[in-house]
């Protein structure tokens, strides 16, 4: 006779296995990496290594919205972004103070706190012709504020966005269309040079930690692919007890036929906004740990390709399976910097010259087609072949 | 005791009169079936009653306190003891048995409470009792999408019956089904109404005089005839209804 929930993790064997085999990645990429072990794989690889975990974990955010909720949003990067955004206000605000303090104790007199903030200032935002530091950068001093940014400006943006789209029933394409239009937006909005976050300069200097200035970036590199496993770990479990339960049940359900979840009694419009809002927030967590890794955020990261791009990862890894969602990230977005990034060799054919740069695009291009067409369950759906699954 | 009351309900699509000053009551319990031809206003009927269509003008009221469920969204009209089977079966092909059962059970809806939702020894007993009740104790863990077209009518049936409602409207319950199929099914009807009120939508006239109930004729958006199978059977004005004047 069933039970409808027996063990959490006997109903879902793909925690202990996603825990053990990240578990055993983050050891080995320790041991083989410059900062802590053998010095074998580079700081440059551990730092890509890590900004893929960050990656993996917006993806696993876009299956539970996409896969399982049936929202198919297109501009879940632009909370990564603004997650990016709030952390890099933080690390460049507090080097620049660093820097700025050590240069005016040399000076015969102390300085001032307002000169402090007046040198600050005008060190930022000089690059776009101003020395005023903008109202939204008021708490950029404080890491707990801007921590806290990092979740509450993508959860309000999601929140308010949601809750305008859903409660008019706008679902579908329309919606995805409403998204991209979001992202553009803000991608647009963020290139004025006067919106106080230095336009299309972006931020810099990120992968410099305030308060660990003097440590080398090859152990930094990898306290921060640590934090990305921890977090992707994490949300691994969050996400998956999410869609195990009942919960997952209705929200499976909404994607299938939402009005007839209406039909039994569930506001469907909550359910929406609550993945919406919950999947942002954890997409703005990526993005304020993959920033400081990239080094930089420019408003160009953002671009509505991006969400794009999140999309395909997701079907091509499989969506509707978190696992699905980690492989199609971790391999798109790995294979995408080995060939644009020079490391695959350029292909001659007589007359026609493949340079992987140019023809990577078109590579992905046919691979999500060939992947729709023929493996509508992805790289991750390869799985039932190997878990036969008594039904 | 009258549970529901539709009084002078009119609606238009693009200038088709869909629903004609419609007016029916339905008691509780009770065993209503509702019959008319193609494009009577049958399944519009219900789409009102349940708030997927609002109507233009009229009344739709609820209950001891005659809350007008015109005002209600369709979350909120099911949360007040309204279940509905669709003509199609409906059910969630990619979920078990147990897990369509588990969703319609009746518990709180909020995405909060359903997050921390763990089943009780009762909850569990319900769904096995529901399922043994719509003849599919044996296929709880089976996906709703194996099963056949006529299970799969049960299902809904259940489904139905695990949001405990008061008013059940259920479109056309023997679509595609056997005979043996139907039998079943007719005896669900009537057990279930037997403490609420059903109200079956049915073109199959053998359907409707096994349900043995009161039978509501509805042509052209209102409703032409009401009494015993017989009673309207014999009216003149139905019979050139279905025979075509």
């Amino acid at each position: 006779m069933t039970t409808p929930n027996r063990s959490f993790l006997r109903d879902n064997p793909s925690v202990l296995w996603f825990m053990g085999l990240l578990g055993l990645f983050t050891v080995i990429v320790t041991i083989l990496s410059e900062g802590m072990g053998a010095g074998v794989m580079s700081t440059n690889m551990v730092k890509i290594l890590g900004m893929t975990l960050c990656l993996c974990l917006i993806a696993i955010a876009m299956d539970v919205v996409w896969g399982y909720c049936g929202i198919l949003s297109l501009g879940h990067f632009a909370f990564f972004g603004l997650g990016g955004y709030a952390i890099g206000m933080w690390l460049m605000y507090a080097r620049t103070e660093i820097v700025i303090r050590d240069n005016l104790a040399q000076g015969a007199i102390p300085a001032t706190e307002t000169e402090v903030a007046e040198a600050v200032a005008s060190q930022i935002f000089g690059v776009v012709g101003s020395s005023d530091l903008p109202l939204i950068w008021t708490f950029a001093g404080s890491l707990p504020a801007q921590l806290a940014l990092v979740v509450l400006v993508p959860g309000l943006l999601a929140l308010v966005f949601g809750w305008l789209a859903f409660r008019s029933r706008v679902t579908g394409v329309y919606l995805s269309i409403l998204t991209q239009a979001m992202t553009l937006a803000l991608s647009l909005y963020l290139f004025q040079n006067d919106t106080g976050l230095r336009g299309n300069n972006g931020l810099s200097g990120l992968q410099n930690i305030p308060g660990a200035l003097d440590v080398p970036q090859a152990v930094i590199s990898v306290w921060f692919f640590w934090a990305s496993a921890l977090a992707l770990g994490l949300g691994y479990v969050l996400f998956a007890w999410v869609v195990s339960g009942k919960f997952g049940s209705v929200i499976r359900a909404i994607r299938d036929n939402e009005a007839r979840v209406r039909f039994l009694g569930y506001n469907v419009e909550a359910y929406k906004l609550f993945v919406f809002t919950i999947t942002a927030v954890v997409a703005g967590i990526a993005g304020a740990l993959y920033y400081p890794q990239a080094g930089i955020i420019n408003p160009a990261q953002i671009a509505p390709i991006a969400s794009i791009y999140l999309a395909v990862w997701v079907a091509i890894g499989g969506r509707g399976r978190l696992y699905g969602a980690v492989i199609g990230a971790a391999f798109v977005s790995l294979l995408s910097s080995w060939l644009t990034g020079g490391g695959a060799p350029n292909i001659e054919l007589g007359p026609l010259r493949i340079i992987w740069t140019d023809w990577w695009l078109v590579l992905l291009g046919l691979g999500f087609v060939a992947v729709t067409l023929f493996f509508p369950k992805g790289i991750g759906g390869l799985f039932d072949y190997l878990v036969r699954r008594q039904p | 005791m009258t549970l529901l009351e539709v009084s002078g309900v009119s609606v238009t699509f693009d200038g088709f009169r869909a629903i004609n000053n419609l007016s029916i009551a339905i008691g509780e319990p009770e065993l209503r079936a509702v019959i008319g031809p193609n494009g009577a206003g049958k399944t519009t009927f219900m789409d009102i009653v349940t708030g997927k269509t609002r109507p233009d003008t009229g009344r739709v009221l609820w209950g001891e306190l005659s809350t007008d469920l015109v005002k209600l969204s369709e979350s909120q009209i099911a949360k007040a003891g309204i279940g509905r089977k669709f003509q199609k079966p409906t059910v969630f092909e990619d979920q078990t048995v147990s897990a369509n059962l588990s969703m319609a059970l009746k518990n709180k809806r909020g995405p909060f409470a359903v997050l921390s939702w763990k089943a009780t020894a009762a909850d569990k007993a319900r769904i096995v009792e529901l399922a043994e009740e719509v003849g599919l104790a044996d296929r709880l863990d089976h996906r709703a999408g194996d099963l056949s077209h006529g299970q799969k009518q049960w299902l809904e049936i259940g489904m139905l019956l695990a949001q405990d409602p008061r008013l059940l409207l259920v479109d056309e319950p023997a679509a595609g089904m056997t005979p043996a199929e139907r039998e079943h099914t007719t005896d669900l009807l009537k057990r279930a109404a037997q403490t609420r009120a059903v109200v079956v939508i049915e073109h199959d006239m053998e359907f409707i005089r096994r349900l043995d109930c009161r039978v509501t004729v509805l042509h052209e958006g209102s409703v032409l005839a009401e009494g015993s199978l017989d009673h309207v059977t014999k009216n003149q004005q139905v019979i050139d209804v279905y025979l075509g004047r």
